[in-house]
């Protein structure tokens, strides 16, 4: 049997836990799913509702309302003795933070961020930030996972599963207290360091076209915005929206060239990035040459239809 | 793209191999220096020549330094954090006087740690070069009280110093400076004149600068036997040494240059209100002659600017080439794909041209930065001599070769990068224009040549330069017996070189009095060509410890692999120089000073 | 108050790393280490904690190879007054290190224990955590802020969608994030001092913690090449692909 720790927001279930099911489902053996949270039917409702899942474990308490990493590990510890194989969560902030206590207080190896599921006890995982993949084996009794969601597609709905209600593991009494919470608003990530990046070339033609096209588009990605420096010197943004190679080196997941010809500069400080689209009218652009994916067509139609082809966040 | 990463392991190797660093460490007052600090030290100031220094190389270059209405120096955006970075970090004072507040390191250790500011920011580490020198200035030659007053500034960072000897009309000849100095009741001197080509004689950086001016006594005999040293602080400073009046000096322009654009080099004018207040360092009269012994020191920090360019050129050009992709390969099957440039025969010799010569370079200025501390510190009389005879020698050659030699890996430099070297935003044409300098100041190479071929070979009748021959012959001899066919083949070529190299000693030695238009002609293929030998000595005796290494399974083998390989490109590409540098040495300059003047 | 700062020597984080030919891991003879940069954030924030007042002692310990000394002097030089290297020459998975940690900790029994959230060479985001369970002390990761004052830490800590306020009650673990600090250069006597500051070495054995590893790594391999040049007809294609090819849109 197999527990995947939800993610959720009580009222509903996160997609997060969607791709850890996914990678759920190919360790072979039931799925559950453990809800823990409070006032949390409606999520556990939605994990019900997963495709392959077998059971919903609904732990409901005031002090899951905002759970620590010291009671969700209580939780999943309460539940873990009744036959659990693999105890997985996706690789999420609260993921993160709660597995390896799991893993540590029972006494086994966690693998952290897997890519692939190669058997039972073989997982596939990522290392120095990516630049390999190390197929590892886990002789531990249990396996505890963490799973990269962007390497397995979401679960489907349309699911029903049984919800059963768990006893609730009391309150850690040495334990952290949540006493505040900021939730970002729609504050732009750094250039650097930014999972999506999205620049613009001398192809939008003025700052007024840049910020026009490209900021609703950044805001639906939480992308952060750069430029070539064709885009600085003609004025349309800062110096410090440069890529390339005398401005700043990105390698985000995503990277999103428009308007962007693809001199050699540009392409030294951006060219490691995990996929490239390149959105351009010029077919024979250099750009395309490096890009996963070129679209070749007028950026002003296109950046408007790609934007609300994307869900607003 | 390519942004600075210090060489570590290279440096490491050439410290603690080629120069020594372990019997340095045996010396009085240098036990700091194990490799392990060594090593900690370098690591740190890579990471601050990589973080904080070069970032603001391009910036410097393209805003450069200005001076405002005001007279005050704007520098470029960043320049002032960096410095204060740089002081904070204590690296100011790594080779000073434990005495006044520095780490009391060896000089080998600050060849290595200068290297790198010279790479990261030739521009910025200008400030700390020109301190550097002003603080040798006082601390060898002024009164006690002037050095307590003084030279704790200096050697924390908190003021700066310059070198104010050139004047319009006094370059290389210095016996021409005519600004006066005039004794006042008090023991103070009023100084009048200007001065050109200072150095960060203004800046934003600190509260003081402390001004190093060659002027004339009244009463002072004419030429080079006439010229003083003062101090003259931008603050005259009170006993405490709070900086206080505001002295009668000022930069009245700054210069508009080819490279090194964030160094504001001034013109300096003194007295125009009336005198400016200066203090006599050490005896009237006899400035001139401090500055020579000074100079030696400030001559060495410019080699190393060469070695600093010349192995950033490398960098960026290295890899530029990995990462351009043009044409195809020769040699590799049909329909390969499209290759970077450096797998290109021709690329590749420009790579190994620039690599080996900057290699070349870096051994022999350690081997000579290590000699200096020898020199320095040797508990034994005659053991310091003999290493200050060797330094006396190397110095015009570490100055002289390794700034030209920067100046053909710089454009080299430029060439592999081809259409885009010549583009300034790639940052290849920066090197080149910053490089160009180096063969100029303290001393142009044909100074340095004068001062080889004339005081440094001739004077002894050849002895010193001999003896040194001798040691390069010995490891020509030891290479050349070796069965491995690589050292093998680095040594016959060596000791072909170095023979060569001892008939034009022969030669110069007998000509050098009767004959000295023909000889000073030649001496800068002279110079040039114990450059070479010089280098092909160092990296011969890399590689065969490198291979000894290799042998015995010790250290990293791609690294070592490559060391006897580079030597050998050496041998093979770069010490058949030395056969044309010869022509011109031994007598080839008949023709350059048989035209007469009136014809060109 | 005492600050332990667990710190990791790995490949630096300039250095692209290869895989092995044979597909047996990374390639790592001979390249540049240092420590690792969560690490050094940790060192720095207990640094400052120590010049705050807070806290009086700084002790930075570092479970490896002997060249882990290396790595704790880098820590000294920063500023961390002692320095612990539990030396064991093979590999150490998280585990192992939590415990040793652990071990480390019952020992010196500081208030805090501040270590980065992942070393960059394995990536696994454990080991912080880790120690907390095996010493059922409170823990903070991924902080961003950090104040101590009344046997309290409070932590703020960078949250998916924002940042989230705790208060931990000391003893207590934190695991540092990127924007916590800006570690400070190690100054030119600072790193001349670190020297002659003590570093003493344990081992395994002696600390009673079985290392002995949990997984075997059976291939490493690198990650699938770049084939660039691939058109999409339409905006619907493209994100299609970006969602179900590339799996870099949800």
């Amino acid at each position: 049997m197999i527990l995947v720790l939800a993610e959720h927001d009580h009222a509903s279930i996160k997609s997060a836990t969607h791709h850890a099911v996914t990678a759920a489902a190919k360790l072979g053996g039931p799925v559950h799913v453990l809800v823990a949270g409070h006032d949390a039917a409606g999520a556990a409702k939605g994990a019900a509702s997963i495709a392959g899942v077998a059971k919903v474990l609904h732990a409901d308490a005031p002090h899951l309302a905002s759970p620590t990493a010291e009671n969700l590990a209580a939780q999943v510890l309460a539940v873990a003795p009744s036959g659990y194989t693999h105890l997985v969560a996706p690789a999420t902030g609260q993921g993160k933070n709660v597995m390896p206590r799991v893993a540590a207080k029972l006494d086994v190896a966690q693998v952290s961020e897997i890519t692939a599921v190669v058997s039972a006890d073989t997982f596939v995982r990522p290392i120095y930030a990516g630049n390999a993949f190390a197929t590892v084996r886990s002789g531990d009794r249990v396996k505890v996972l963490t799973v990269r969601g962007t390497a397995f597609d979401a679960a489907a709905g349309g699911g029903a599963a049984p919800v059963e209600a768990v006893p609730v593991a009391p309150a850690v009494t040495r334990g952290a207290v949540v006493t505040g919470q900021e939730l970002t608003k729609s504050e732009r990530p750094e250039l650097v360091g930014a999972r999506i990046v999205i620049s613009g070339g001398r192809g939008l033609g003025s700052g007024e076209n840049y910020r026009k096209l490209l900021e609703p588009l950044a805001d639906r990605l939480n992308a952060a915005l750069g430029a070539s420096r064709a885009a600085v010197d003609a004025g349309y943004v800062p110096n410090d929206y440069q890529v390339g190679q005398t401005g700043k080196i990105v390698a985000p997941e995503l990277y999103i060239a428009v308007g962007i010809s693809g001199a050699i500069q540009h392409l030294a400080g951006m060219k490691d990035s995990k996929v490239i689209v390149a959105i351009n009218k010029d077919a024979e652009a250099p750009i395309f040459q490096i890009a996963d994916y070129g679209l070749v067509g007028d950026l002003f139609e296109i950046l408007p239809a790609l934007t609300a082809a994307l869900p607003a966040r | 793209m390519s942004s600075y990463r210090a060489p570590l392991e290279e440096m490491s190797f050439v410290l603690n191999e080629l120069a020594g660093l372990a019997g340095v460490a045996k010396l009085p007052g240098c036990g700091e220096a194990d490799p392990a600090t060594v090593a900690a030290i370098l690591e740190e100031a890579g990471k601050f020549a990589t973080d904080v220094l070069e970032p603001l190389n391009r910036t410097g270059d393209l805003r450069g330094a200005r001076l405002l209405e005001d007279g005050s120096m704007r520098m470029p955006p960043g320049f002032r954090d960096a410095y204060w970075k740089f002081v904070e970090g204590g690296w100011n004072g790594l080779a000073k006087n434990p005495e006044y507040g520095g780490q009391g390191l060896p000089e080998v250790v600050a060849a290595a740690v200068e290297e790198m500011w010279h790479a990261s920011n030739m521009a910025f580490d200008l400030c700390a070069m020109l301190t550097q020198g002003a603080i040798e200035a006082i601390e060898r030659n002024a009164s006690p009280e002037l050095k307590a007053l003084y030279l704790p500034k200096m050697v924390s960072g908190q003021w700066t110093g310059t070198m104010n000897l050139t004047e319009p009309q006094a370059g290389s000849d210095l016996a021409a400076v005519r600004t006066r100095a005039v004794p006042q009741p008090d023991g103070s001197y009023r100084i009048t004149g200007q001065k050109i080509f200072i150095t960060y004689g203004e800046h934003d950086y600190t509260e003081n600068i402390v001004h190093l001016v060659l002027a004339r006594l009244p009463d002072a005999p004419e030429g080079v036997k006439g010229i003083s040293l003062f101090v003259v602080p931008k603050f005259l400073p009170d006993a405490q040494g709070k900086p206080g009046a505001r002295n009668d000096l000022r930069c009245v322009s700054v210069e508009h240059k080819l490279g090194i654009h964030a160094s504001p080099t001034c013109v300096m004018s003194y007295g125009d209100g009336g005198g400016a207040t200066g203090f006599v360092v050490g005896e009237p009269n006899r400035g001139l002659e401090y500055m020579f012994v000074m100079m030696n020191l400030a001559r060495y920090s410019v080699g190393l600017e060469g070695v600093g360019i010349a192995e950033r050129a490398y960098q960026r050009a290295v890899a530029y080439a990995r990462e351009r992709v043009q044409g195809r390969a020769v040699g590799l099957e049909k329909g390969a794909k499209p290759a970077a440039i450096i797998e290109h025969p021709d690329v590749r010799r420009m790579l190994m041209t620039m690599r080996a010569q900057t290699e070349a370079i870096r051994a022999v200025a350690y081997v000579t930065g290590a000699a200096m501390d020898h020199a320095k510190r040797e508990p034994d009389a005659e053991a310091r001599k003999r290493h200050q005879a060797f330094v006396d020698l190397m110095i015009p050659i570490v100055k002289g070769h390794s700034t030209e030699v920067a100046q053909e890996v710089a454009s080299l430099g430029i060439q592999v990068h081809g259409g885009m070297g010549f583009i300034e935003e790639t940052g290849a044409a920066q090197h080149f224009r910053d490089a160009r300098i180096t063969t100029i100041y303290e001393g142009t190479t044909g100074i340095q040549a004068n001062d080889l071929v004339g005081r440094k070979t001739a004077r002894d009748g050849g002895a010193v330069a001999k003896s040194v021959v001798g040691e390069v012959a010995k490891v020509a001899r030891r290479l050349g017996g070796s069965g491995d066919s690589a050292l093998k083949a680095i040594g016959s070529r060596l000791a072909a070189a170095v023979a060569t190299l001892d008939r034009t000693i022969d030669w110069l030695v007998s000509n050098a009095g009767g004959n000295a238009r023909v000889a000073l002609a030649g001496s800068v293929a002279y110079l040039r060509m114990w450059g070479v030998v010089a280098g092909g000595w160092q990296l011969a005796r890399a590689a065969e410890i490198a291979a000894a290494k290799l042998a015995a399974r010790e250290g990293d083998a791609a690294f070592l692999q490559a060391k006897v390989t580079t030597a050998r490109f050496y041998a093979e590409a770069i010490l058949p120089w030395v056969d044309a540098h010869a022509a011109l040495a031994t007598g080839g300059g008949e023709a350059a000073v048989a035209l007469p003047a009136e014809r060109f | 108050m005492k600050i332990l700062v667990p710190i990791k020597r790995v490949v630096d984080f300039n250095v692209k790393v290869r895989v092995k030919p044979d597909g047996s891991g990374v390639d790592t003879a001979n390249v540049k280490m240092s420590m690792n940069p969560f690490d050094e954030i940790a060192v720095e924030e207990a640094v400052r904690l120590k010049e705050r007042g807070v806290a009086t002692e700084v002790v930075a310990v570092s479970c490896g190879v002997a060249a882990c000394q290396e790595t704790l002097r880098t820590a000294l030089a920063i500023g961390a007054d002692r320095a612990i290297l539990v030396q064991a020459d093979g590999e150490l998975e998280p585990l192992a290190v939590a415990k040793l940690v652990a071990a480390v900790a019952k020992k010196e029994a500081p208030q805090l224990v501040i270590l980065g959230k992942q070393a960059i060479d394995d990536d696994a985001n454990q080991v912080g955590q880790m120690v907390a369970a095996l010493l059922d002390w409170p823990q903070a990761t991924f902080a961003s802020k950090v104040e101590v004052a009344g046997g309290k830490a409070t932590v703020k800590r960078e949250v998916d969608g924002g940042l989230e306020t705790v208060e931990l009650e000391l003893p207590a673990v934190i695991t540092t994030d990127l924007r916590l600090n800006e570690p400070r250069y190690a100054t030119l006597p600072n790193i001349m001092k670190a020297k002659k500051k003590p570093l003493e070495t344990l081992d395994p054995a002696g600390l009673g913690v079985d290392v002995s590893p949990r997984l075997s790594t059976l291939k490493v391999a690198e990650p699938p090449a770049r084939k660039g040049g691939g058109k999409v007809a339409d905006v619907a294609e493209l994100v299609a692909k970006l969602r179900n090819e590339a799996k870099v849109l949800p």
